[in-house]
């Protein structure tokens, strides 16, 4: 013990007799860990996983299967924030699976013909549903690419749950009242479930989608009295990486 | 085959090969078997590029056409490319003609991008790359036939050769204004009769190889073919100031094996032409981060780039190693005055302008000796450099100087530094201590006239500094400002290197763990602790020019 104490005391004298001050003093212009600075990532682009959040907007395309349905479109679409999620399997396969919101909106057109909800004609009227999705996708690139997503094919099923869905009417102005605007919730006429097939077709950050849905609008008895509306959708995604 | 060696390769080409020891010719220099060729332009669209090297066939083709392509005697692989992409007939670039009037800031930095790689040491030796024929690769030479700061090289025919491989045509003056900022980096002058880079008097061959705007791999395979060229038009150097990463590759891909590139360069290699290439942008890029291709080829020498203000790695400059070897190789300055079109000069950064400044030098030093293969003058570049033999993955060896070659005649010899510092082992720590006769400031003899100015190098982020070989013209208040302004600024850059310490962690194969640059500020200046350290792991540290290593048995 009291040579351990000596040989301290011995080495703190030389370290004081070389005039050895803490290395603090020292100022590093340049420093590197080599083995941090070339740890492999396993994200990326085209790395074994690929996670990034994406923004879409898919306008409302085709024709109602019979009349009393009919959309305004250009305003009729569906508006989707989610994220995307990207496992490769090969340089040209990889699969995929997305969570979002949407939000997708009928804007019905006010005429003689109409029947979806009401025959009643309003100033401004629109479907709403509200939903939290998931899609699960296949994916084939082409070409030889690093570490970039590429141009890509896109298979994909979806499914949705329907948070919420509303009936919005605004009432013109009549003599002496204001314009009255309601909005109905909860529609029980409207199926909870939706669900599709589609296809995306991509290069970087953009992607042109068209989706096809499956499922049925109307559910129950409102199925048999409403004319089924547009079953595809076609638009843009922009991917936020 | 047969090849007459005479007859396909000029006589410059001839003469590099018989300096060099080397065949008149080898089999990759074999022309592809005509009725190979023959057999695949009868099966497919166009044929765009026929390879000698890589006994190779570029073409498009349908999918159907590659399946017919596979069955043909003599295919032994058909590897898929993108398809190519035409890009626009011309595209006028904006139009950025540079600074007429020059501030002495300016100037000065324009003498110190030539003098940190001891410039004066060659000028006086009257090494100016005369005899030695560099081709640059890149995207385009727009207004060099006009601009007098290549009237010289214009006057003299210095340009022996054009060629446009993503146009197929001569004229590679008309687009492009990157590859005349790094020409002036090897041959321009400013109208006071300074030299922006080290070989004003070489010969050069000028290649198109990239398009403006697109990142392509059909650019590899202009890059393929004007290596091809260069060799049979006698090229000696070739300098590409182009790289290739993530938008085709990965990081760890670069081994020097995966890429065209990187093979092609390695090939020009062994015909005796020393492949000069900018080590890449990269360095902030934390996705990235590490060199290019071709630079990370093994006979490459990549050249990363250095901040003029402090001598030290420049942000941007992509760092080492690649595949587990040294790179960048050497360093030079990664922000330059260089001539743009128009007739004006401009700032510009990038190791795009790095790599020209060494490619003049290795002309220098080749004009010094003739008889060097292309790796010995590689290899006494790197010895040349200022941190020799210490390394980093930051500066490769440091900056090549002009005094190796010209006091030494290049040849290699023992250490002779005076020793600056010892190691002392203590009970637990390994401490590097300055010797008191290298604890003094030099004494600075003043001139009898001297820059009154200092330079001021732009304040630009280093992080926008784009890819390789598609940098932008610096654009700084500094830059604008009357030289009377400048004159104020009170802190001058340092005329010469400053001493810092480096130091390196190193396994037994040589592979660095970690390493560090350190301002001296005192005498005990690292102190290491020993459990750092593995068996066989070797400290190095350099300063003043001295090196020594520590290694743990």
């Amino acid at each position: 013990m009291r040579m351990k104490s000596l040989l301290l005391m011995g080495g703190l004298g030389l370290w004081l007799g070389l005039g050895v001050r803490p290395a603090q003093a020292q100022r590093v212009l340049l420093r590197a860990d080599v083995a941090e600075d070339t740890t492999r990532t396993r994200s990326g682009p085209n790395r074994a996983y690929f996670g990034h959040l994406y923004l879409g907007y898919a306008p409302v395309v085709g024709r109602a299967s019979g009349p009393g349905a009919e959309l305004r479109f250009g305003r009729s679409g569906e508006l989707q924030v989610g994220v995307r999620n990207k496992f490769r399997l090969t340089q040209t396969l990889a699969l995929g699976a997305d969570l979002r919101y949407a939000r997708l909106v009928y804007h019905l057109e006010q005429n003689d013909q109409k029947i979806v909800p009401t025959t009643t004609r309003y100033e401004r009227e629109r479907l709403t549903l509200s939903q939290l999705q998931g899609e699960a996708f296949v994916r084939l690139n082409a070409g030889r690419r690093g570490n970039a997503v590429g141009r890509y094919l896109d298979l994909l099923g979806w499914g949705g749950w329907v948070l919420g869905s509303a009936h919005y009417y605004q009432e013109p102005a009549s003599a002496g009242a204001k314009k009255r605007k309601v909005t109905e919730r909860g529609l029980g006429y409207m199926s909870r479930w939706p669900y599709g097939v589609g296809a995306r077709l991509g290069s970087g950050r953009l992607a042109v989608v068209g989706r096809y849905r499956l499922s049925n609008t109307f559910v129950g008895e409102a199925k048999n009295r409403y004319p089924e509306l547009p079953r595809w959708t076609v638009g843009l995604e922009l991917g936020w990486f | 085959m047969r090849l007459n060696a005479a007859k396909y390769f000029s006589p410059q080409a001839q003469a590099r090969r018989q300096r060099q020891h080397l065949p008149a010719a080898d089999s990759s220099d074999f022309p592809v078997r005509p009725d190979y060729v023959r057999q695949v332009q009868a099966l497919t669209d166009t044929v765009t590029f026929v390879s000698r090297w890589f006994n190779a066939i570029a073409c498009q083709a349908t999918p159907a056409q590659v399946a017919a392509l596979r069955q043909l005697p003599g295919v032994r692989a058909v590897a898929i490319r993108e398809a190519i992409d035409l890009a626009p007939a011309s595209r006028a670039e904006p139009g950025k003609p540079g600074e007429q009037d020059l501030t002495a800031a300016d100037r000065q930095l324009a003498r110190r991008q030539t003098a940190s790689l001891g410039a004066a040491a060659f000028k006086s030796a009257g090494l100016t790359g005369r005899g030695l024929r560099i081709a640059i690769f890149d995207v385009g030479f727009l207004g060099v036939d006009r601009h007098p700061a290549f009237q010289h090289i214009i006057q003299n025919k210095q340009i022996v050769a054009t060629h446009n491989f993503v146009r197929e045509h001569t004229s590679v003056f008309a687009s492009g204004r990157h590859g005349t900022e790094v020409l002036s980096c090897i041959a321009g002058v400013l109208p006071d009769g300074t030299n922006l880079g080290l070989a004003p008097q070489a010969e050069f061959l000028l290649a198109r190889t990239e398009r403006l705007y697109r990142e392509l791999y059909v650019e590899e395979e202009a890059w393929l073919a004007a290596v091809e060229w260069a060799d049979r038009n006698g090229a000696d150097i070739i300098n590409s100031s182009l790289g290739y990463t993530n938008r085709r590759y990965f990081p760890e891909q670069m081994n020097g094996r995966t890429s065209l590139v990187a093979r092609a360069a390695e090939l020009a290699a062994r015909k005796g032409i020393l492949v000069v290439n900018a080590a890449g942008n990269d360095g902030d890029d934390e996705e990235w981060h590490t060199v290019g291709t071709p630079a990370d080829g093994d006979s490459v020498l990549a050249v990363g780039g250095l901040d003029p203000d402090t001598y030290l790695h420049i942000d941007f400059s992509s760092y080492g190693p690649a595949a587990g070897r040294l790179k960048p190789n050497v360093a030079a300055f990664g922000t330059v005055l260089a001539a743009a079109p128009g007739g004006g000069y401009v700032r510009t950064q990038g190791t795009s302008f790095s790599s020209p400044l060494v490619a003049g030098f290795a002309a220098c030093a080749w004009q010094q000796n003739r008889k060097l293969s292309v790796m010995e003058l590689f290899a006494k570049i790197q010895e040349s450099a200022n941190l020799y033999p210490y390394y980093d993955y930051a500066h490769g060896y440091g900056a090549p100087q002009a005094r190796f070659f010209v006091n030494n005649a290049g040849k290699s010899g023992p250490e002779t530094s005076t020793p600056s510092f010892d190691f002392v082992r203590q009970d637990s720590l390994l401490a590097v201590v300055i010797r008191p006769e290298a604890a003094t400031e030099p004494v600075r003899t003043l001139p009898l006239y001297a820059d009154s100015v200092v330079a001021v190098t732009p304040a630009t982020s280093a992080g926008n500094v784009p890819a390789v070989g598609r940098e932008e013209p610096v654009r700084t208040s500094a830059g604008d400002a009357p030289p009377t302004e400048t004159l104020a600024d009170p802190a001058p850059l340092p005329p010469t290197h400053p001493d810092y310490l480096y130091w390196h962690l190193a396994n037994a194969k040589g592979m660095l763990r970690s390493y560090e640059v350190r301002d001296v500020t005192q005498r005990a200046v690292l102190r290491i602790a020993l459990r750092r350290l593995q068996p066989g792991d070797v400290v190095r540290v350099h300063y003043r020019g001295y090196t020594q290593s520590y290694s743990l048995p």
